[in-house]
């Protein structure tokens, strides 16, 4: 829900509840003035009526007078309006009125002389006030949900240029944004608060880019060099058996660590978006490179590989697409069994590759994340899946692995 | 041959230039870039190794520096930077291999002397160790002049031995050398294993003797000395 919308919901609903409270306390309020104003009226005819009697000692002419009752001196009631019905002939229905009721005299003889006034039309009024409102409320609502939607539209305009700029934004680029400016001060803070952030993640990926390089240079160097130093010192045949396998050890770590630093730099690499080509790659001709190189190996472990590939091209990288295929093909080697098979079927849609294989203990949502490796094969470093991972994010390939016992199926999905 | 390493690691340069110099080659080192020309300008050399981040300098700029002065060199980068665009820019500017660091002497070895073999005799020069005869661009091998007939993996495995002859060659650096860094697996140890024994089998039906050794649980020596 975007931000007009959110907006006007809550005057809506904020609307929702004052709109009947609003009508309730005008009706409340117009009927109480008109009521008031009727009782005026009576009371002023009282004020005629008695102001006459004293003078004339005659009931005046009135309009209002309903009828006038000798009463007994002692059954001097107290004056009081009330509301009542009456029927009108020429109307042939009972109508509302206002009565009142009040005591006077005419010559020395005490009288019950009530008053009535008609209250139809100021109910008519009450009603034509009541409508007039609610028109008016209403049109102050239309008309505050187009002036909010202009002002939102004219005031966020510099918000929004500046979002899609942000959505566009890439930390490997090397030109900074300019955002747009804004009259309006929130804006421009924000603006420059996002500048500032946008400088200083810029400066951290630089490092972290600066510190990868360093890394695998660094690294590598001293690595190569303890590595040639191992092998003369397992060249020189002076060792016993037990610093023998010292020495060993001391290689085989040498070289993990060496693959391990390759293999990160890889991810990172890819991370970092530094492969941006676009080649329109042969995926039967790199299948077909991959299997012939790894043949002899295959034969060796005297593996059934039945294939069913039709020519696929794809648009990536082609190195990235030749490491992601051998890792899947090397994969299901690697983790296959003597005499086992391998299934490879491509099309337009994917390339999916069956093994048979040891049922691995790792479960199926970590297979992706680094360092997650069977128990069988401690010699891979688990990072071949992490970096097919990130290469089929770039590209919006989808990887998907699904096991029916012995059975492993690594599906790639050219399209999400 | 003369070999000039151009690399800014004193160790590194060291361990590089002990084996090659073990392998008869004579091997000039530079530590710089600036040292690097001054060799180049007045020595001639078969083969330039090169690394291409130094201290100060691009070891790409000594390439070009080659190439337009017409030096007739093989070059052999060697580099950290793992990165795809510097091996095909120097290719491209005129180098004729690149390794990547960490890599086994026996393999720079090897590629040295590939590359020397295709300058020097445009690939014809045949390759002997004792009965051995090696032709490397049919990619033939013979016993007592009779040919072998070999797989081109156990191809691979015997070149790579008798180029490296003597030397310690750890199942790593063969696995690494059959198949590239990125296919190398578990697997291939004992691919290599069972192909050496393929090969000794092989080499002992033609009358020849046995040169290769298992050192340890390391690797191999391919050699005729005790």
């Amino acid at each position: 829900m975007n931000l007009v919308r959110k907006t006007n919901t809550y005057y809506l609903i904020f609307l929702a509840f004052l709109f009947p409270v609003m009508i309730a306390v005008d009706y409340y309020f117009i009927q109480y003035l008109v009521n008031s104003e009727v009782e005026e009226i009576l009371l002023h005819e009282r004020e005629r009526i008695d102001f006459h009697l004293d003078k004339e000692g005659v009931l005046p002419p009135s309009n209002y007078l309903l009828q006038s009752t000798p009463i007994d001196n002692g059954a001097i009631r107290p004056e009081k309006f009330n509301d009542t019905l009456i029927y009108e002939a020429y109307a042939d229905k009972q109508l509302p009125y206002k009565i009142y009721t009040f005591t006077s005299s005419i010559n020395a003889q005490p009288v019950k002389i009530t008053l009535r006034h008609v209250l139809l039309e100021i109910h008519e009024l009450i009603w034509l006030l009541f409508i007039t409102t609610s028109f008016v409320i209403l049109l102050l609502v239309i008309g505050l949900y187009f002036i909010n939607r202009e002002i939102y539209k004219w005031a966020w305009n510099p918000f929004f240029r500046n979002l899609s700029k942000l959505k566009q934004y890439n930390v490997t680029q090397k030109e900074s944004i300019h955002l747009n400016t804004s009259s309006i001060s929130e804006f421009e803070e924000l603006n420059e608060v996002i500048t500032t952030l946008m400088d200083q993640v810029k400066k951290d990926f630089q490092n972290l880019k600066e510190f990868n390089e360093n890394i695998s240079h660094e690294i590598q160097t001293p690595l190569a060099i303890i590595r040639n130093k191992v092998v003369l010192l397992l060249e020189s045949n002076n060792l016993d058996k037990k610093e023998l396998a010292r020495v060993e050890a001391v290689y085989q770590e040498t070289n993990k660590l060496s693959k391990i630093g390759k293999a990160l730099t890889l991810i990172s690499r890819i991370e970092n978006q530094e492969f941006r080509r676009l080649d329109r790659v042969d995926v039967h001709a790199i299948i077909g490179n991959i299997l012939s190189n790894m043949q002899e190996i295959i034969n060796f472990k005297n593996l059934n590989v039945t294939t069913e590939l039709h020519p696929v091209t794809i648009e990536c990288d082609h190195i990235l697409a030749d490491i992601l295929l051998t890792n899947l093909i090397k994969n299901a080697v690697q983790h296959n069994k003597e005499g086992g098979s391998i299934n490879m079927l491509l099309n337009e849609d994917k390339f999916e590759i069956t093994n048979t294989g040891e049922i691995s203990e790792i479960a199926t949502e970590k297979l992706f994340r680094r360092f997650q490796r069977g128990s069988s094969t401690k010699d891979s470093l688990g990072l071949g899946l992490a970096i097919n991972q990130k290469i089929c994010d770039i590209y919006g390939f989808r990887l998907a692995y699904d096991r029916n016992e012995e059975i492993h199926t690594f599906s790639l999905f050219f399209k999400g | 041959m003369k070999i000039l390493v151009i690399e800014d690691n004193a160790e590194l340069l060291q361990d590089i230039k002990n084996f090659l110099e073990e392998e008869g080659n004579i091997c000039e080192i530079a530590p710089d870039h600036k040292s690097a020309y001054d060799k180049i300008g007045y020595f001639p050399y078969d083969i330039l190794v090169v690394d291409i981040t130094l201290p100060d300098g691009n070891g790409l700029d000594i390439i070009r520096e080659v190439k337009k002065e017409n030096i007739d060199a093989g070059i052999i980068i060697i580099s950290a930077k793992n990165s795809v665009d510097d091996k095909v820019h120097g290719l491209e500017i005129g180098a004729d291999d690149y390794l990547i660091k960490p890599f086994y002497l026996a393999e720079l070895n090897a590629r040295i002397k590939a590359l020397y073999r295709r300058k020097v005799y445009s690939g014809n020069k045949e390759i002997f160790f004792n009965e051995i005869k090696i032709k490397p661009d049919s990619h033939e091998v013979f016993v007592h002049d009779r040919l072998l007939n070999l797989t081109k993996k156990e191809f691979d495995i015997i070149h790579f031995f008798v180029v490296n002859r003597h030397r310690l060659l750890t199942k790593e650096a063969i696995a690494e050398h059959l198949w590239g860094d990125d296919i190398e697996m578990a697997d291939s140890y004992k691919f290599i294993y069972t192909h050496l024994a393929n090969l000794r089998r092989k080499i002992a039906e033609l009358k020849g003797k046995d040169y290769i050794q298992s050192i340890y649980s390391v690797g191999y020596k391919f050699t005729d000395r005790e």
